[in-house]
Parts: C-alpha cells; structure tokens; sequence
C-alpha cells in the first residue's frame, strides 16, 4: 500500500504496471456511493467557487414587503422574514460552511501530525506527555468542548473554526503517533538512520509521506463532521454571526416560523444534510479503497 | 474458565438490577410528586422567558422579578384589576393633608406576615427604614420614584412614624403628584421585618410577605415555585394551591410546553402564532392592555453618540414601520415618544422622524462621525416589549449599514446585559420599559432623567432643561398644567433623540381553555391570587 513497498502487494503483481495507487482508485471509481459523494461535494465546492455568479442576490438585501414568500419561480427557495432571497444565502453560505470545513480540519491535521510524530517518534516522555493531553481533550464531549472554547474566545465564526480545529487535534494525532510507531521499525528508516540522516529529514521525508494515506481517509469524514459542528455552534448563536448566511444560523433563526414558512429551515437544513452526506461517502468510499484491510 | 464465566454472569445481573432499580426509583419520585399532599391539590404553571434576577422587590427594576414578589409581598396601596386606578392595599384607606406634605394610611387589622410576625405600623416604618437607608445600588427603584435617600437634597420622603398600631404618618420634604401612585407599586411591597433583619442578604433568595403566596424554592433559570398562604388575610383567595414559575427563553419552545399542558399560561406569544391560538379550541388568548415602550438606546457618553446629529441619523435611519409590521405583526404601534399614548400627557403633536435614509446619510456626514464600527446590543430574551431582539437588531443593522455606520450585534446572557446596559458599556442598545404605576412620570423621569444615571436611565442622558421640567412636574399637582409640562419635555427629548422609540405593543399570553379569571395587568406584573384551574 506505501509507494516505497509494492512488491510486498502480491495482488498488485498480476496486473502489470498498475501502481497501488491506481489500484485504489479503481476501487474507489467502482463503489457507486462513493462517486455520488464525490459528485456532491464537487458540486458544492463549484457553488462555493462560483455563488457570487450564482446567487441572484446578496447575502442582506432586506425587503420587508417580500416576507415569508413561499417558494415561486422568483425566489427558488422562497424569502425569509427579512424578506431575503435564501437560495441566494444558502448558496453563498456554502462557502461559509465548506470554508470552515476545510480550514479547521486542514489546521487540526498540520498540528495533530506534529504532535503525533513527535509523540511517535521519539516515544518516552514526550510521548507521555502529548498523549494525555490528546486524552484530556478527548475525554470531552467534542460539542460541549467546542462550545467551551467559543465561549471562552467570544463568538464568532473564526474562533468557532478555531474550536473545531482544536476538538478535532487529537484524532489526527493519535492516528499519525500510531502509524508512526508502526513505520519507524520498518527496515528503510532503519537504513535512513544508518546513513547519518538527520531526525528531521528522516520525519518530513520518510516517515510523514507515508502515513498520509490514513490521513486523507480521516480528513474528507472530519470535514462532514466538521461542518455539522460549525452548524450547530451557529444554531447555539456561537458560530457566524448576524447577518451572515451561515445555514446553522439561518435553521436558528427560522424555528420561529416552523409552522407557517417551512422552507425557511427546510432548504439550509437540506443543504447542511447533502453537504455531510457527501463527504460522508467520499470519505467511506476513500477509505475502502485505501485500506488494505478491506481490499478483496 | 468456569470461574470467569460466572463473574460475567453475576456481573450482568448487578448490572440489569441496578437498571432496574434506578428505573424503580425514579418513578417513585415522580409519583410522590404528583401525588404528595392533597389529592385535589391545584397547580398553575406560568411560563416566562427570562428567570428572576432577585426576589427582593426592592433591589432589582426588571419584570421578571417583580412578577414573582407580587404574589409574595403587598404593597400599601393596590392597582385595580386591569388598570392602574388606586384601590385599598395593606392600607385600608388614607388621607392626605391640604398642602400634599403628609399622608396618613389606616393600615389592615389582624394580618400576619408569612413567618408568623405581626403586620403592623412599625413593620411599615421597618421597610421604609430599610429603603430610604439604602444606596442607588442597593435600591435602583427607590432612588427613580422617590427622588433620593435619607437626608439628600432631592429626596421626597423626609419621615416615616407610627402613629399607633394601626397608622403610618408620612412626611415628604416637598409635594409629589404621583406619591401614592408610586407607593402602589411592585417594589415598595412590605416585606417581613423580621426576616430582613435576621439575614439582609439572603433575603433576596427567600422572600418573607403577608401575599396571597408564600414562597418555596427557586432553582435557577428553571423554576420558582410558591405554595399557597393558608392564612391570606382576604377570605377565600388564592385560589389554586401551589404557583409555579417556569422560565422557557425560548418563544416557540413555550407554546409548545403549553399545547402538551406542561404549563398552563404562556407569556411572550410570537405575534406570529396569535392566529394559530385562536383557531386552536384548547387555548385562548390573552391580551395584556398596552403599557409599554420599546426603544434603542444610544448611549450619548459613548462615541459616536455623543453628538446629537448622529443620534437624529440614526432616528432617520430606521424603518420603524417596516420593522413593527415585520416582527409585531400588527400586535404593536409606531412609537415616537419615549411614552406610549395611553399615558396622560403624551405629545401627539410631535412629527416623528420620517424614515429617510437620505437625510439620515447627510446628517451623518455633518456631523463627526468617523466611520468606526458601533457595538448594537440586542437582548437575548424575548421580552413584552419587544418579542425578538436579535432580529430586529437585525434589520437594524441593516438599516444603518445603508447609511454608512457599520454595526456589530452583541449578545449577553439577560442579567450580564442589563448590569453592562446601565453601567453605560453599550454603544446602542435594544432595551424597553413596561410603565410600573401609569404615569409620565414613570417614564420619562425613571428612564430619562439625570437623578436616574446608573439606575433606569441606561442612555446617561442629561438636560438641564428636561431635568428642570421633569422635576416640576412632579410636583405640580394640577393635572393640565403637569400634563403640559410633559408635552414640553417629549418635545425636548424628541429633539436630543437620546433614544430611537420603536414600538408600544401589546403583549400576547396563551393560557389553557379551563383557566379562569386570568386578567393580564398593564403594568405586566400579575396576581394570580383569582385565577382558578378548572
């Protein structure tokens, strides 16, 4: 499955010239969920890219004669009570939501690897000390953490990123100090080592490249979490604030009206849920094809 | 292995027991609850938005404190049912001498306090003792109504004595029109002295009256809940058993616990939901008479607000009409005074900022406004006066963005809000005022004067002239010409802008179809000593 070991893969030696890599992908290519998540959360990501081009209106264009306007073909998704376009909010909010999902996942695997190198790497003390930090933190209960740092921080949509990236720190890092542990007794950092080479070349160069795998795997299903998380701190009124279209926020604001303006919650609502769907089944989808252990 | 085999066993077993007897025991908790004393025991749950601050009514200004003591303690003089019109409290009936400076009150004979002490002249005297001792911190509403302290210059009362058992002699340093007005109100309810006295500071956590109520326990923005006075001194009342105030912040929330019967009177009914109520034959709607204001303050020590055409902008700014239609769905009207029209002496000859965004921009530009973001409170409770906050603060935001002041909305829980509010630590701020005795004094004095710095007056304005005006007023007592003061000073106010007025509404409750005798008051604080559960 590493790049630096294919003649142990006896699957990968019948095929001729077809690295892991492209095996993989071929099983990834065949699980038809995990193409339909792919699909989502590319379509999501052009929404994010292009919402401007999009979205017919801005994010806070108040006009109080068109409130609560059901769904018509002026207003795809209808109008909220501030009379505002929400096909236009729950488009461009999509970069709101993707943004603070790739961000803090993106900061949760740069420091989470860091920490869980070292801790693998070099064992003993260091060791101890950053896996009960990792255990501490994961003894929370990820929201009520979350909900602790944005309080403590103030709330915002940032430092909700912020607390995201945090809750989500020990994860990675405990992935990466396992697979470390796994990889520095293989036999190439043994020769790395025998050659004089520095600690640090031998981590940045050897031993990171190759536990990326279970990495990209962990990431694409944090990010889904990821985004709940964010959804739910700006439901709570802790995440993105006023008037920005976050759609935790925008299902927060429109419980009022449950009852008599449904589509209020039901459009971000369903924009929340396809957006997590998605990286949901990449994510699986990833993970079948990348981990040995479920190749047939 | 045979061994381990049977610890497993043994250990499931503790396991499923304990799961059992937990399960056992919570039910029999539940069912002595329900079936503690009387089996035909009555119950009303009230749902509020907000929790107490204190349970002395003497020490807080805010709603949800004074609704609660009501049913605890009584004030000398009552309000009558529905209205603000002066009926017989403790006090049997008064007098007042020609010049206005004394009062004599007969007090109620034969009532006894809820800890057994004796109701009675000195007690009277106690309290006022204990108010007029007391500091702007310690009693906020004494310092608005009453002018002062013992011994400062603008105080109104100068002594209180019992003249026997049964009669309170009151002396004021100068006349006061709404003097028994005042008295009437929720905080100056008597309280038991010899509960203050034996511990001043918990008081405010186990309140001691003669009410149609005594007080049981508060668990914190949960509920508070209050048992019936087996020996109220007025014959028959209260009519349910046990009172129970349940805090439910959230709107939605609220009326969902009143259709599963969790509660039985809903206060803060979205406007949006009042046909829904109507329609629905189990609940009925309750309409509270309009008292009330519901403004933006702006804080005329802080920038930007400390220059008057940055106050008128932001006047011009708003849409207020937009904004009450919007959120109050007709269940309010357009305010332009700080006082709502039902009051004597409101000036309807004022011409309202009109919305003009255009106007607004130019004034903006005349004045020394520096572009610098503005911090817009917006409170995180509905309240009577104003059922969503955030919302409207909102499209307030909006409405200034339009004319160049960029805003950002801040959230506090409710007592951190309204503590930070009067310290004067908020640009602009959404806030409103449900009149406590019905009078323009009550408002535009308690709200707006200098006297009433760090205590109601959140905004720090200060005008010599209002202040002169307002002073006058109080003690004018011909009721044209104090009317005509009033006008005067709405007139002032209205041209300073110390505040953006934005709605006097009427609150909605909810309660369920087999409540009775359910009159909501229009000073918002309630007595629920008639209200019967069919």
């Amino acid at each position: 499955m590493t790049s630096m070991t294919p003649e142990l893969n006896p699957k990968s030696s019948k095929a001729k010239a077809r690295s892991p890599f492209q095996d993989s992908l071929r099983t990834f290519r065949k699980s038809k969920l995990a193409v339909i998540g792919t699909i989502i959360v590319v379509f999501f990501i052009l929404l994010a890219i292009f919402g401007p081009l999009i979205a017919p209106q801005g994010i806070n264009e108040q006009n109080f004669k068109l409130k609560l306007q059901s769904p018509s073909s002026e207003f795809w998704f209808g109008t909220d009570v501030f009379g505002r376009d929400i096909f236009s909010r729950v488009v461009l909010g999509s970069r709101l939501s993707l943004m603070v999902g790739f961000a803090s996942v993106a900061i949760s695997i740069i420091v989470g690897s860091i920490l869980g190198i070292l801790a693998g790497y070099y064992g003993r003390w260091v060791d101890t000390i950053i896996s009960r930090f990792f255990d501490i933190l994961l003894a929370f209960p990820s929201i009520l953490l979350a909900i602790a740092i944005v309080t403590a921080l103030g709330p915002s949509l940032f430092n909700a990123l912020l607390a995201i990236a945090i809750v989500n720190v020990p994860n990675f890092g405990r992935l990466i100090r396992s697979k470390v542990l796994s990889i520095k007794e293989e036999e190439f950092i043994t020769a790395a080592k025998a050659i004089g080479m520095k600690d640090s070349r031998i981590l940045f160069t050897h031993v990171l490249p190759n536990s990326m795998t279970p990495i990209i795997v962990q990431g694409t299903l944090a990010i889904a979490t990821a985004i709940i998380e964010a959804a739910a701190l700006g439901f709570l009124g802790l995440g993105a604030q006023a008037p920005a279209p976050e759609w935790g926020k925008m299902l927060s604001d429109a419980r009022v009206y449950l009852v008599n303006a449904p589509w209020t919650m039901i459009f971000p609502g369903l924009a929340i849920m396809l957006t997590v769907l998605g990286f949901n089944l990449m994510g699986d989808g990833l993970r079948d094809a990348f981990d040995p252990k479920m190749k047939n | 292995m045979n061994k381990r085999k049977s610890l497993t066993f043994v250990l499931l077993l503790v396991l499923v027991l304990s799961t059992i007897l937990a399960a056992c025991g919570s039910k029999k908790e539940e069912g002595g609850k329900g079936s503690g004393g009387d089996a035909k025991e009555k119950t009303l749950v009230y749902g509020r938005g907000a929790d107490s601050v204190k349970l002395d009514p003497s020490a807080v200004t805010d709603g949800e404190s004074l609704g609660v003591t009501k049913n605890i303690m009584e004030t000398l003089i009552n309000f009558g049912e529905g209205s603000t019109e002066l009926v017989p409290g403790l006090a049997e009936k008064w007098e007042t001498s020609k010049d206005g400076l004394t009062y004599t009150f007969e007090l109620q004979k034969g009532v006894k306090f809820h800890d057994g002490s004796d109701f009675n002249a000195e007690a009277v005297v106690k309290n006022f003792d204990r108010w007029m001792n007391g500091n702007a911190e310690s009693n906020p509403y004494f310092q608005s109504m009453f002018g002062g302290f013992k011994g400062e210059k603008n105080a109104v009362i100068k002594e209180v004595k019992a003249d026997g058992d049964d009669q309170v002699v009151m002396t004021l340093n100068h006349a006061q029109a709404p003097f028994l007005k005042n008295l009437a109100m929720t905080p100056f309810a008597i309280a038991s002295p010899t509960a203050f006295e034996k511990d001043a500071k918990g008081f405010e956590k186990n309140p001691v009256g003669t009410g149609p109520f005594k007080f049981v326990e508060w668990k914190r923005n949960d509920a508070i809940t209050l048992e019936k006075n087996k020996d109220y001194w007025q014959k028959g009342l209260p009519k349910v058993d046990k009172l129970i105030f349940r805090s439910i912040p959230d709107n939605s929330a609220r009326l969902n616990a009143l259709t599963s019967g969790d509660i039985d009177i809903a206060d803060g009914i979205n406007p949006s939901d009042a046909a829904s109520i109507e329609g629905n034959a189990d609940l009925q709607l309750f309409k509270r008479p309009s008292l009330n204001v519901g403004y933006l303050g702006l804080t005329v020590t802080r920038k930007p607000f400390d220059d008057k055409k940055v106050r008128q902008a932001v006047n011009h700014a708003i849409d207020k009409k937009a904004i009450v239609e919007a959120f109050f769905e007709g269940q309010a009207e357009v305010a332009k005074n700080a006082m709502p029209p039902v009051i004597q002496g409101f000036n309807d000859e004022i011409t309202d900022y009109e919305y003009d965004p255009e106007k607004a921009k130019k004034l903006l530009k005349e004045s020394n406004y520096d572009g610098k973001e503005i911090e817009l409170w917006a409170m995180p409770v509905p309240r009577p006066y104003m059922p969503d906050g955030q919302k409207i603060a909102e499209a307030i935001q909006k409405n200034l963005e339009d004319i160049g002041m960029k805003s950002k909305i801040v959230n506090y829980e409710w007592g951190t809000y309204l503590e930070k509010a009067s310290k004067g630590e908020a640009d602009a701020f959404l806030l409103g005022w449900t009149g406590d005795n019905g009078d323009a004094d009550n408002f535009l004095y308690t709200l707006l004067d200098e006297d009433n710095i760090g205590s109601n007056n959140y905004t720090y304005f200060k005008n010599d002239k209002t202040h002169k005006i307002l002073k006058q007023a109080q003690i004018e007592v011909d009721e044209d010409k104090r009317a005509a003061l009033y006008k005067e000073a709405q007139e002032i106010l209205h041209e300073e802008a110390p505040w953006v007025p934005l709605a006097y509404s009427t609150p909605l409750l909810a309660g369920n179809k087999n409540i009775k005798g359910f009159n909501p008051h229009p000073t918002g604080s309630d007595r629920f000593d008639t209200v019967e559960v069919e």
